[in-house]
């Protein structure tokens, strides 16, 4: 019974320290839980929200490159805009585009897909850089490419398809 | 300790296949369509989009071989919808008569766009920067010219990147689209 006792004032005391009010201890400590919460969905769910957020962004992309190449061939470098070659080469890059997306998004290999998603965003940064300069639209895909470098070194994926 | 090879297994091995197998029939769907992109610049093959679908917004259509000397062909005489009450309309920027907003020179990114006094009207010619122009177009005075830009996002710089959004239209005194 004493011992009962004595750890239930040591409890008491860890809880609540002397000289701050009750009340505000526990928002602390709700505040704290929140957060370590929060901490703990973001570390667990976050590299699947980013991977399936890059596919989508690659799905849109892939999707209109397959559907009007033509408007795209502004992008293709070296090639004269309204060349075959420079239709061909969109529809190519759409169709990578697309497989990378379906991968990222379903989870299939989603560290390999954002690896190859990584080179191809650093060939549109380099490109755009060389082209146009450092610009708005180059500083866009500076931020998706790094985005597709944290995917491709995240561990612990999750809504995987793997077998 | 080596990174583990990533398993993709018979299911996964399927979905890539089938949405390898969706990208080459939208390729070749695109492949199909691949000439109804681009800047829609006077002397176009095809008349405006609006004319046909007042619901619907700027589309590109193929330019024409540039040529040198101004035209007023027959079917550009007829005036057509009011620019006010098409869908695009928001997106148009007036580039003539007056000095162009930043908005209107914003929108005219990556494009070139040259209006000329000429006797009674103005010579109208536009196109794509580092390409040929479309052969110039005589519209008689009070006509207006506008740049169709649905979104900037797209230019940058000196470079328009995506032509899909943007095209030109001239209208009469009356607000009448006539190109």
């Amino acid at each position: 019974m004493t011992g009962q006792r004595g750890t239930s004032a040591s409890r008491s005391v860890t809880s609540e320290p002397i000289g701050r009010p009750a009340p505000l201890a526990r928002q602390e400590s709700t505040a704290t839980r929140a957060v370590q919460t929060a901490e703990r969905i973001t570390t667990e769910w976050g590299p699947t929200a980013g991977r399936i957020l890059l596919g989508l962004v690659l799905a849109w992309f892939g999707y209109h490159e397959l559907v009007h190449p033509s408007l795209w061939t502004g992008y293709v470098p070296i090639l004269q805009s309204t060349s075959t070659a420079a239709i061909l080469a969109v529809l190519a890059h759409g169709w990578v585009l697309l497989v990378l997306a379906v991968a990222l998004v379903a989870g299939i290999a989603p560290r390999l897909a954002a690896a190859i998603a990584a080179l191809l965003l650093l060939e549109i940064v380099i490109s755009l850089t060389v082209t146009a300069g450092l610009s708005d639209l180059t500083l866009r895909d500076v931020g998706v490419l790094g985005l597709a470098i944290c995917i491709a070194g995240a561990k612990g994926q999750r809504l995987l398809l793997t077998s | 300790m080596a990174p583990k090879s990533p398993s993709v297994g018979p299911r996964g091995f399927a979905v890539i296949i089938v949405a390898a197998l969706a990208g080459i029939l939208l390729g070749v769907h695109g492949w199909s369509a691949r000439h109804n992109g681009g800047f829609n610049a006077l002397g176009a093959t095809h008349p405006p989009q609006a004319k046909s679908s007042p619901s619907s917004g700027p589309r590109a259509t193929s330019p024409t071989p540039p040529s040198h000397a101004p035209t007023a062909g027959p079917s550009r005489s007829a005036a057509g919808p009011l620019l006010s009450a098409q869908s695009y309309s928001s997106y148009s920027f007036q580039v003539w008569p007056g000095t162009p907003s930043r908005a209107a020179t914003a929108a005219m990114t990556g494009l070139k766009v040259s209006v000329k006094r000429q006797g009674s009207g103005i010579s109208v010619a536009a196109g794509v920067v580092g390409q040929p122009a479309s052969a110039p177009h005589f519209y008689p005075n009070g006509a207006r010219v506008y740049i169709i830009e649905a979104s900037m996002g797209d230019d940058s710089n000196s470079s328009d990147y995506n032509l899909g959004d943007d095209g030109l239209v001239v209208t009469d005194s009356a607000g009448r689209i006539v190109q």
